[in-house]
């Protein structure tokens, strides 16, 4: 077998083996983190919504959406309907066209209100429309740190050195609390000898996501009590539910294996 | 002297008109401020409950049990309220205990 041959012959094997998951991976950084929502839109005659993570998490805390405002972790799940956004529920606890956001009004959302195809429905029920995502995610961009992989952005960075402050509560939706007691650093070892164990930081997670978030759905477990393994990780289990989707992907390994194993 | 006339035939515009038995505040006001109250009673617990979930590490195991169980008892009044309240109010109130029964389990090793 020649060397061409074997050219052809690995090609086509690194094609075979490219399968959904891989190709979920090659996403351009405007559109890391995107969810389609259609599950009512079309019957309405409207166009699915597009949501991009990437406009929200600059100014909300993950945790004020997935648990304050109640949105599902998982795409599709939330069921969100005009007449949830139109009681002040889901994206209506901010789209209502009075909550204020840096001295702005947040635009409200097409709930009955507006005609349809109107463009403010149209800045949310966007597929297929002409909205310049691309453009404004790169104007955002310039200012933040940058990181490999995901969006490009390095979310942490951002947050720490004050470039970006999500905000953690919603007046008239969150509950008052007191700052959260973040739990101690841990490592987790890794399954296999060659690779360095990961220091998990909870005080990096639980800014973003405080208690409810994580715990008890995605890690129903007691440190060190169940083994999980990439492969779940890989099929959106565990750290994979936001990493790989909207936190950084899990290509970068080094990111989360920080441990010195050697 | 000229105010003091109009107190007079306002008190007793209102005397007789409570004499006379109108209703003042009708059976509609009373019951709507009757649900409103109640509304706020079950946002009160629901808000004390929930509030308390980052402290939820520093708690007794008894202390977490308590929570558990009022998790428990607000469900079924969570559940009376019309559909898009109820949807999105019940699985607040779900995270809540869960994350409660989780440190629970975890603090008594069950």
């Amino acid at each position: 077998m020649d060397y061409l041959q074997r050219i052809v012959i690995l090609l086509i094997l690194l094609l075979a083996s490219f399968d959904e998951a891989d190709a979920r991976r090659i996403v351009a950084p405007h559109n890391y983190g995107r969810v389609i929502i259609a599950n009512y839109s079309e019957r309405a005659g409207l166009a699915p919504v597009v949501f991009n993570h990437w406009v929200h998490r600059a100014q909300y805390t993950c945790r004020l959406c997935h648990v304050d405002i109640g949105f599902a972790m998982e795409k599709g799940a939330t069921k969100i309907t005009a007449a949830t956004n139109k009681q002040g529920l889901y994206c209506g606890s901010c789209h209502n066209g009075k909550y204020t956001y840096n001295g702005k009004t947040v635009f409200a959302s097409c709930s009955g209100t507006t005609s349809r195809n109107d463009a403010v429905c149209e800045r949310c029920h966007s597929l297929k429309k002409n909205s310049d995502n691309e453009g404004e995610f790169k104007v955002f961009m310039e200012k933040m740190p940058r990181k490999s992989l995901g969006n490009g952005i390095d979310w942490e960075a951002a947050e720490s050195s004050g470039l970006i402050k999500p905000i953690d509560f919603l007046e008239g939706v969150s509950v008052q609390r007191p700052p959260i007691k973040a739990q101690k650093d841990f490592s987790i070892e890794a399954n296999v000898a060659w690779m360095s164990d990961v220091i998990f930081s909870h005080k990096k997670h639980a800014f973003w996501n405080g208690c409810e978030v994580c715990h008890p759905e995605i890690f129903p477990i007691k440190k060190g009590a169940t083994r999980y393994t990439m492969l779940e990780i890989d099929s959106g289990q565990y750290c994979g539910v936001c990493h790989d989707k909207v936190a950084f992907p899990i290509l970068d390994c080094q990111r989360c294996h920080t441990g010195a194993k050697y | 002297m000229r105010n003091k006339r109009g107190s007079l035939a306002i008190a007793l515009a209102a005397a007789l008109v409570v004499l006379a038995g109108a209703p003042v505040f009708s059976d509609g006001i009373y019951a709507a401020a009757a649900a409103a109250s109640a509304q706020d009673d079950w946002k009160k617990e629901f808000e004390d409950i929930c509030s308390k979930t980052q402290d939820s590490m520093s708690f007794t195991p008894d202390e977490l049990k308590s929570l558990v169980g009022r998790c428990d008892a607000l469900k079924p009044r969570i559940e009376k309220l019309e559909e898009t309240q109820r949807k999105v109010y019940l699985k607040r109130l779900q995270m809540c205990r869960d994350l409660l029964a989780f440190v629970l389990e975890s603090k008594t090793g069950k």
